[in-house]
């Protein structure tokens, strides 16, 4: 199976994460989508770590990997403490600020 | 990591020492960091509140003094390439680690007796400041994708950490979340991008790419769709992190909503860095493909710079008018990085450097205003030449300069980037740069209108007394659980009467808009040395003319 | 060499420009009830050392004399030049006298945050002088930007009505035109450097060997054209004047309409012309129409407005037109006529407002027309200076102003007759609404509020030593000419059409200009094909020159 197709999976899965940030509302969902854009490059890098056959791209997609999770658990924990102020969970209702 | 082939046989000639060398030297102004932010970790343990409200912040400016000492030391010194390659701490990453790091000490000077450190606890969020600090010190030397990624996260998520650092209040928890969302999709463009570079030249050093691109013949970075995708990726992510148009819709936002402390460190620190590192990955790594990326760089620039001096003309809150300046003011520097000559990238240094004296001083002003008045409305300012002459002129000052009046270090630093520009075939964007300093003028002398010709009357002073920092919003909070022992004691405190002293200024914030005031003028009129400090940027870049 | 060479100083100009700044300092470590008292006597300083300068200035050597010239930023090739020539050695001198004048005017009242307002007013001498001795490009464009900051303030802080509004719109319509002019001065200096392959030097001198493409020229050309048409200013760039000079104290517009006016059209002899000297021939009759404008749309809104104050603006809007159409005469009775007329209405404009403030003081605070009349019934001596006024702003025969609207005229008859003719419609213009300024303020019926009573102390401190310098100027107006001439020949000579694109008059002039040496030979331009050996050195390269550009018309 040609390479090409992991790569073709991969922009597919940052697109959706792409699209999801913009449109979804709940923050869980838009971390979510983080993720998957996230995990869209750990496929590519993946994908070309085994096409130029170095270790290069799959230390690279650890360490995305190690960042995501750190990203996440900020991520969380921002939304934990904005639940407890019983502010809206929803990055529309959050107008305090207007962009 | 890549196998570097001088890295390589660096290594089997040692093959008889255990473990890999370890260039402490070349490490030091990182290390120094990391070594001072788990001491102030440690230390904001202290169950004394006196050690942790004054220690701490003592100690963390004795790490940043302590990088300072060693950035000094290496400067000028041979570019050297450590950690297999993955770091390469020249004249470039130095002076930006410099930049970075005054804007930290700043910060802290800033943050001394706010409300953010007491809430978020001293360790922590000095600790979180000093990370992040170190984050810039690895991005602006990264000499590979993946210590590129890396600095830019540990850059980044301290900051996500400290936007929140108020959590008591509703704008800093947004503000932080708001940084995180956006900064995250940032870093994914980014680290796709970086993907596909890594995947269209089988290469992760700077310098393995820069060869590889220089050696393909023919096509180049229009033939070759994965390495375009993969540039245009990359220009995505670090516009988000440089906030540039049209990627900087959270820049005003999140810097109303973020503390003031970090505000002030965001807007120079994190701008300082990411322009750096701009300016090693396009004007070395990509130098090849000047022709190919420059215009759509140009065009990047220029429309920051309009959408940020036209966004900042209606702004009424201060924090939200520098956040827009500061769009501007990136898009200046990045036309410096556009003509990617050493002219250019001397220019753009020179800028950065400006933009940092330039800010701080009005960001303690603002410091001062939200603690006298609690808030910081524009028309608050009115009567500040009277109480405190010295905040005053710092922020006149900053406002001239920032609008590049000569006399001040802004009107050097945009002649430099319009010689450069000229020099270096791109008159229209020049006249761009002018057009935008001419709007500019627009929201900066209304400032200064506001501080010097508003009647002096009674209206400051009584805002000041009905609003101050630690009034009604605070105790109104209910108690939550995590919050620092001091954040209580400060709600419970209430909001008294100001005294006098409190209206001039805090001795730290008049240190720091009156210094940072008088830089700007000072090096305005004698912008030798400083030319000689950023000449040293351009010649750190490889293969410019 | 038949001219001597410059003179020397005992004093470096620097001296003379950054004294008013420092007196100012000085005087605002002074209790604030006497720092105005103290900085009008103490500017009689900086006005002693202008004098002592021009007493010493060489009037038949026409290059830059009294050099300082100190390497300010040299990565950037910018100096720290100044010099004198004949140029600006009287609009120095004018400088000196405004401000003395001004300050003596506000000394005797009470002002405000006293401190802040001389401090200003301080600020903006140094700035006015460095401007007119700037002999760098660089250092010109800094000094011009930073003479707007102490207006801001001045406006913004102690003028009247509507004056935060006023202060904005005025920097930012100079300021469109000043950072214009940063991006064209920063531009000539590197295409000047690039053309050429020397290293950057932004020196007037050395930039006037350095000529710029025919193409790249007329750009630059723009670039400064605007940011002097609107400092000045003319029509259509004028939309600031108005509310500017009308909320401006009152110290403040005199030498703002004297002086900081001045040094737009200044630059247009110092820089423009012997810069871009092509340019200046290309765009010679777009300027002489903007004059032309000015000139008529500004004498039409003199006659009708109801303002005093406004009268005499929209007057030094229509002097502005006469310097412009002067200059853009390319002619040198034209071009000395203009530099005598900016020394004149530099004078006149000042102290007719001064005259307008003592005016209205008397007709209840107000300066309206229709509020003022029989003033002159009780204060003879106040009628008796305004008519000394109003005779020379409308170029009465004898006075000095008549003179240089003459030579203006003169100059332009001779290059565009039909101009001429119409910008003398502006002359007889002035007549009327000068003297219907005159008569509605000072005769006429006695206005509702008027109070009449002779001038004060107060009042006569400044209009009394300005309408004796008119007078003086009426009987010695050779004082500036004398001064100027040289220079001024000097440098309108490249743009010059007449004298210098033909060959005929080139070979003419070669006797005069071989003579010549000095350090800012303007003529020694690039050789080119086809020149003529015979010639030596210098005059084959003026010879070379000239008859290229009258040849090809594109010269270099």
């Amino acid at each position: 199976m040609a390479l090409d197709w992991y790569l073709a999976v991969s922009a597919l899965i940052f697109c959706i994460g792409a699209g999801g940030v913009l449109v979804r509302r709940n923050p869980l969902v838009v971390l979510l989508c983080l993720e998957l854009m996230l995990n869209a490059a750990n496929l590519a890098l993946i994908t070309f770590a085994r096409m130029h056959g170095g270790e290069a791209g799959q230390i690279f997609a650890l360490i995305v990997m190690v960042v995501a999770a750190c990203e996440v658990t900020v991520g969380l924990g921002l939304l934990v403490a904005i639940s407890r102020r019983n502010l809206p969970i929803d990055v529309d209702k959050l107008h305090e600020l207007n962009g | 990591m890549n196998a570097h082939p001088y890295a390589m046989s660096f290594l089997l000639a040692t093959a008889h020492i255990h473990g890999p060398h370890i260039s402490w030297a070349e490490l030091s102004p990182i290390a120094v960091l990391g070594v001072g932010a788990l001491v102030v970790l440690l230390v904001g343990l202290a169950s004394s509140q006196m050690v942790r409200a004054r220690l701490v912040p003592t100690l963390t400016l004795v790490a940043i003094a302590g990088a300072i000492g060693t950035e000094i030391w290496r400067f000028s010194h041979a570019p050297q390439t450590i950690v297999a390659g993955a770091l390469r701490i020249d004249d470039l990453a130095l002076i930006a680690d410099l930049v970075c790091a005054v804007a930290a000490v700043a910060a802290v000077l800033l943050a001394w007796r706010a409300r953010a450190p007491r809430e978020a606890g001293q360790g922590e969020f000095h600790s979180l400041m000093l990370f992040s600090l170190m984050g810039m010190a690895v991005l602006v030397s990264a000499q590979d994708l993946i210590t590129l990624f890396l600095g830019l996260e540990l850059l980044s998520i301290p900051l996500y950490v400290l936007c929140a650092a108020e959590y008591r209040r509703e704008g800093s928890l947004e503000a932080g979340l708001k940084y995180l969302i956006i900064g995250s999709v940032g870093s994914a463009t980014l680290v796709y991008g970086l993907a596909l570079i890594y995947g269209a030249t089988g290469q992760t050093g700077f310098g393995a790419v820069a060869h590889v691109l220089a050696s393909q013949s023919g096509g180049g970075l229009l033939g070759d769709p994965l390495l375009l995708t993969g540039i245009a990726l990359v220009i995505v992510g670090f516009a988000f992190k440089a906030s540039v148009a049209p990627f900087h819709q959270w820049t005003p936002d999140v810097y109303e909503g973020a503390p003031t402390a970090i505000t002030a460190f965001m807007a120079t620190a994190t701008k300082a860095a990411a322009i750096a590192v701009f300016l090693r990955f396009f004007d070395f790594t990509l130098t090849a493909e000047h022709v190919n990326w420059a215009p759509a760089l140009a065009a990047l620039a220029s429309v920051t710079i309009i959408v940020g001096n036209v966004g900042a003309l209606g702004q009424s809150s201060l924090k939200r008018l520098l956040g827009y300046s500061g769009v501007a003011q990136a898009g200046y520097m990045l036309t410096g990085l556009v003509v990617g000559t050493r002219l250019g990238v001397s220019a753009t240094m020179f800028y950065v450097v400006a933009y940092l004296l330039m800010n701080l001083g009005a960001f303690a002003v603002i410091v001062h205003q939200e603690r006298v008045s609690g808030s910081d409305r524009m028309a608050a300012l009115s009567g500040l030449g009277r109480r405190s002459p010295l905040l005053a002129w710092s922020l006149t000052i900053a406002m001239l300069a920032l609008a590049g009046i000569p006399g001040t270090i802004g009107f050097i630093g945009k002649v430099q980037l319009i010689h450069s520009l000229v020099n270096g075939g791109y008159g229209w964007l020049a006249i761009v740069l002018v057009v935008g300093a001419m709007i500019s003028l627009g929201y900066y002398l209304r400032v200064v209108a506001a501080i010097w010709m508003t009647p002096a009357d009674a209206r400051g002073v009584a805002v000041a007394g009905a609003g101050p920092l630690a009034g009604a919003p605070v105790a109104a909070f209910p108690p939550i659980a995590g919050g620092s022992p001091e954040a209580d004691l400060q709600a419970s405190a209430g909001g008294g009467a100001l005294g006098v002293e409190r209206l001039t200024g805090d001795p730290e914030l008049l240190l720091v808009a009156g210094v940072f005031g008088a830089l700007c003028i000072v090096f305005g009129v004698i912008p030798g040395p400083v030319f000689e400090f950023v000449a040293h940027a351009g010649a750190a870049l490889v293969g410019l003319r | 060499m038949i001219f001597a060479h410059a003179s020397s100083a005992p004093f470096s100009l620097s001296i003379l420009i950054w004294l008013p700044l420092a007196l100012a300092l000085v005087c605002a470590a002074l209790p604030a009830r006497v720092t105005g008292r103290a900085l009008a006597a103490l500017s009689l300083l900086p006005l002693a050392l202008a004098v002592t300068f021009v007493a010493n200035f060489n009037s038949s050597y026409p290059f830059p004399q009294f050099v300082t010239d100190h390497s300010w930023i040299p990565s950037l090739g910018i100096h720290y030049a100044l010099a004198m020539n004949g140029l600006n050695v009287s609009l120095v001198l004018l400088t000196t006298v405004l401000f003395t004048v001004s300050l003596a005017w506000s000394a005797l009242r009470d002002i405000e945050r006293p401190r802040l307002y001389y401090f200003w007013l301080g600020l903006a001498e140094s700035a006015v002088l460095g401007a007119f001795l700037a002999q760098d490009l660089i250092l010109f464009v800094a000094f011009f930007d930073l003479m707007l900051i102490p207006f801001y303030f001045l406006v913004g802080s102690w003028g009247s009505g509507e004056r935060v509004r006023a202060t904005i719109k005025m920097v930012i319509y100079t300021a469109v035109g000043s950072f214009l002019m940063l991006a064209a001065a920063i531009a000539t200096g590197v295409i000047a450097a690039g053309d050429h392959h020397t290293a950057l030097n932004f020196t007037f001198g050395a930039l006037e060997h350095l000529p710029v493409s025919r193409t790249d020229g007329e750009w630059l050309f723009l670039g400064f054209a605007v940011a002097f048409l609107v400092k000045m200013p003319v029509v259509p760039f004028h939309g600031w004047l108005a509310d500017a000079y009308k909320s401006m104290p009152i110290p403040a517009v005199a030498v703002f309409s004297g002086v900081v006016a001045k040094v737009a059209s200044y630059g247009f002899l110092q820089i423009v012309l012997p810069l871009f000297p092509q340019a200046s021939h290309h765009f010679q009759v777009l300027m002489l129409i903007i004059a032309l404008v000015s000139i008529l749309w500004a004498t039409a809104m003199a006659f009708t407005t109801r303002d005093v104050r406004l009268v005499i603006a929209y007057s030094s809007v229509a002097q502005m037109g006469f310097i412009l159409l002067g200059i853009f005469s390319l002619q040198a009775p034209g071009a000395q006529g203009a530099l005598l007329q900016m020394l004149n209405h530099g004078l006149v404009t000042a102290a007719a407002f001064f005259i307008v403030a003592a005016v209205a003081a008397r007709s209840g605070g107000s300066e309206r027309m229709d509020d003022m009349g029989g003033i002159a019934f009780r204060a003879p001596l106040l009628a008796t200076l305004f008519l000394i006024v109003t005779l020379a702003n409308l170029a009465m025969p004898g006075s000095s102003n008549f003179i240089g609207e003459f030579m203006i005229l003169l100059g332009t008859f001779q290059s565009h007759l039909a101009i001429a003719l119409i910008a003398s419609l502006g002359v007889v213009g002035a007549a009327f609404y000068g003297l219907r300024l005159f008569i509605g303020a000072m005769h006429n019926r006695v206005g509702g509020r008027v109070q009449s009573f002779e001038i004060k102390r107060s009042e006569a401190i400044a209009i009394v030593p300005l309408c004796l310098i008119i007078l003086v100027l009426a009987f010695y107006p050779q004082f500036g000419l004398s001064r100027s001439q040289a220079s001024v020949n000097l440098a309108i000579a490249p743009a010059t059409t007449s004298a210098f694109r033909g060959s005929q008059s080139a070979a003419a002039l070669l006797p005069t200009f071989a003579s010549l040496d000095g350090p800012a030979g303007w003529w020694a331009y690039p050789l080119l094909a086809g020149v003529s050996h015979s010639l030596p050195g210098k005059p084959r390269r003026i010879y070379t020159y000239t008859t290229a550009s009258s040849g090809s018309g594109s010269g270099q």
